[in-house]
């Protein structure tokens, strides 16, 4: 099933380049030229792709009122501008920002890591070397045995959030507070353990780690 | 159009003011002696009122005198005694004394008149002579109507009988020395008054100066008189007035190039956000070996120039003072962890060694996240681009002292070949930035490597205490 993407563009060239290539990666893409009609059609969407310039109505305006239309729908702002204050204004409703000129790599990137913070992966089963991670099911499946390994709720939230941050480094502070959900206190080695007894239901040499690497004195990544 | 200054005329000048008050003093002066001795004189007449006109008279003195004598002819030594008292007592200003039949010096009023205490014939003479015209007005009158009996004597200083006018005659000298030391007393406390004025005056325009309003322009002043200061005065405010419009012109100098950056800086990025996306769909084709590493070189410069166009603005923008500067509280340590964490895949990619020392415990800082992060970023990128054949990068937070932020590097340093180009305004924005928030960059940097070290800066308030 493909993902839906609405983009809206009204520079035709890169318009017309963006749409070819996300359609090339896999999406089905709607392209609208202007804001107008975006608000009917973000029911449809699993993901918004927004140009800031726009005639008309301008691209905040529009986001603002995506969001409000289809608040769980991932809004990724595009800008040719760079104030700092265009920053801030664009990152209050859009979900992440990409300023021109970007590369189609990394808009790509940004888009599947949008879709996964929004759970709109889930139904997706996620391969990490021997395991199959299923977000939806909240399942952990050893792919060679076929057996599920049982994770505390703690263990199991610390390895989807490294699912939905793929290849991202995340640091103690960034784990503990997306899945503690308080604000990270000095000192607090929490994490740390939770990690060493995630490591050893599901790497293979627990000694070694492969899957959960750890990057010295920044913090973790799992790599897909 | 240039108004012509107004001609200045010496009606309102403060040096007629002053020669005026300098004339004033040249004309009163020859009227304060005549005041003065008025002055006096009415003082010495009525003291003269106040003790009484007996004195004046010396032929009145005398008759009194003589007939003193003559009652007490036949009187005893008391009796006489008592009599000189009651007379003392009368006329205060007379010195006084008697010498019996024997020549012998009896009651001397005051008691230390300067006589001697037995009289012979020859000093009775010489004592006449000397008396008769001399400074002391004499009398002197046998008691009784005998010659033996002896007599009596007063005396009194002439110039106690001097009339008013030969009184002021005599103190000339006084007034004229009171007189010209009122004169200049009055001269000085009015040129005193004068200077102090002018002086306020002045103050309160260096003040006015002195003391910038918030928006660097001092105040207008009150000019409401036509001397020198007040003109002074009013081309100061006319300064002023030209220096609020002349800033004005430049707020709106600024907005209208920051507007036009903001304008370039998108019309230069769509069209590139094209170039880069047909480069990318031209790597799809079938290419030599070559064809791919132009389509590297493009990519990389055009990225480069999306930086560069990136920087043009933000330093447009920071250098006029408008780059949004929101700090806070914030612990470096993370923030430099969080924000390495991003660029840690980068330098993997590129094979570089990469080394992190970061302290357990937290430091706070008092600075700007995304400003911070910009200035992170500006450092990283300049090791990314300029010490690649280094292949090592060190990120360190020091907790020791204020603390520091250390990114160190093993290229061949800022003096190196490739360094110079490009560098510079991501350098001088890291900078800027830096500025602002109390921080600053030593950088040191030789053939074996470059070290950039962010502290604060000296003389400011330690690090914010920890709290919670």
């Amino acid at each position: 099933m493909k993902k839906r993407v609405l983009y809206i563009e009204d520079d035709p060239e890169i318009g017309q380049w963006v749409h070819d290539e996300l359609e090339r990666r896999g999406y089905a893409v709607e392209w609208l030229l202007s804001g107008e009609e975006a608000a009917e059609r973000v029911g449809q969407a699993d993901l918004v792709v927004l140009d800031v310039m726009l005639p008309g109505l301008d691209g905040y305006t529009v986001g603002q009122r995506l969001k409000k239309e289809a608040p769980g729908v991932p809004v990724l702002m595009l800008s040719a501008r760079t104030s700092v204050d265009d920053k801030l204004q664009g990152l209050k409703f859009a979900d992440d920002y990409l300023t021109k000129p970007f590369h189609p790599d990394e808009l790509a990137a940004r888009l599947e890591v949008l879709l996964r913070r929004y759970g709109r992966h889930e139904g997706r089963t996620i391969r990490l070397e021997h395991l199959e991670v299923s977000p939806e099911l909240q399942t952990v499946v050893d792919g060679q045995t076929g057996e599920e390994i049982l994770l505390t709720p703690k263990q199991l939230q610390i390895l989807l959030y490294f699912v939905r941050n793929p290849n991202r480094i995340l640091t103690k502070e960034q784990i503990y507070e997306a899945v503690w959900g308080d604000p990270y206190l000095e000192g607090d080695k929490s994490v740390m353990v939770h990690i060493r007894y995630l490591r050893e239901k599901i790497e293979r040499d627990p000694g070694n780690p492969t899957i959960i690497e750890t990057i010295r004195g920044i913090g973790y990544r799992v790599k897909q | 159009m240039r108004r012509r200054p107004r001609r200045f005329g010496l009606k309102h000048s403060l040096l007629n003011k002053y020669l005026l008050i300098v004339l004033c003093a040249i004309v009163l002066l020859p009227f304060a002696f005549p005041l003065i001795g008025i002055l006096l004189s009415v003082q010495n007449w009525r003291s003269d009122i106040a003790s009484d006109s007996r004195y004046r008279d010396g032929a009145k003195l005398m008759q009194m005198w003589h007939g003193e004598a003559a009652k007490l002819g036949g009187a005893a030594p008391g009796e006489i005694d008592t009599a000189l008292r009651r007379l003392q007592a009368d006329y205060p200003k007379l010195g006084m004394f008697w010498v019996d039949g024997a020549g012998q010096t009896r009651l001397k009023l005051p008691v230390d008149l300067d006589v001697p205490d037995s009289w012979d014939p020859s000093y009775t003479v010489q004592f006449m002579k000397e008396r008769t015209g001399g400074p002391i007005f004499t009398v002197v009158a046998f008691i009784g109507s005998g010659r033996n009996e002896g007599f009596m004597v007063m005396q009194l200083p002439r110039t106690e009988m001097d009339p008013v006018v030969v009184a002021a005659q005599r103190n000339y000298g006084t007034i004229y020395l009171l007189g010209i030391l009122l004169m200049l007393g009055l001269f000085l406390a009015v040129s005193l008054v004068f200077f102090l004025r002018i002086r306020r005056r002045l103050v309160r325009l260096q003040c006015a100066m002195a003391w910038p309003t918030d928006g660097g322009v001092p105040r207008t002043v009150a000019a409401d008189r036509d001397d020198e200061i007040g003109r002074l005065e009013q081309a100061f405010n006319e300064m002023i007035r030209k220096l609020e419009a002349s800033r004005a012109r430049e707020a709106a100098e600024t907005e209208l190039r920051q507007d036009l950056i903001a304008k370039l800086s998108h019309d230069l990025r769509t069209p590139l956000t094209t170039i880069r996306g047909h480069a990318y769909s031209l790597r799809q084709e079938e290419l030599s070996d070559r064809g791919r590493e132009s389509l590297d070189l493009i990519d990389r410069k055009i990225g480069y120039l999306g930086q560069l166009i990136d920087n043009l603005f933000s330093y447009s923008l920071l250098s006029s003072g408008r780059y949004p500067h929101r700090p806070q509280r914030l612990d470096i340590v993370r923030l430099a962890r969080t924000h390495f964490a991003g660029w840690y895949p980068v330098f993997e990619q590129e094979g570089f060694e990469v080394d992190t020392e970061l302290p357990d415990s937290a430091v706070y800082w008092e600075v700007d996240p995304e400003r911070m992060e910009r200035v992170l970023d500006n450092y990283l990128q300049n090791v990314l681009r300029h010490a690649r054949d280094g292949r090592y990068v060190a990120l360190r937070v020091s907790a020791e002292a204020d603390g520091a932020i250390e990114i160190a590097d093993r290229g061949p340093g800022m003096q190196g070949p490739t360094a110079s180009r490009g560098a510079g305004m991501g350098l001088s924005i890291a900078a800027l930035m830096l500025k602002d928030m109390q921080l600053r960059a030593d950088v040191r940097s030789g053939p074996s490597g470059t070290t950039v070290r962010i502290v604060r800066r000296p003389g400011l308030p330690a690090s914010v205490p920890q709290g919670d």
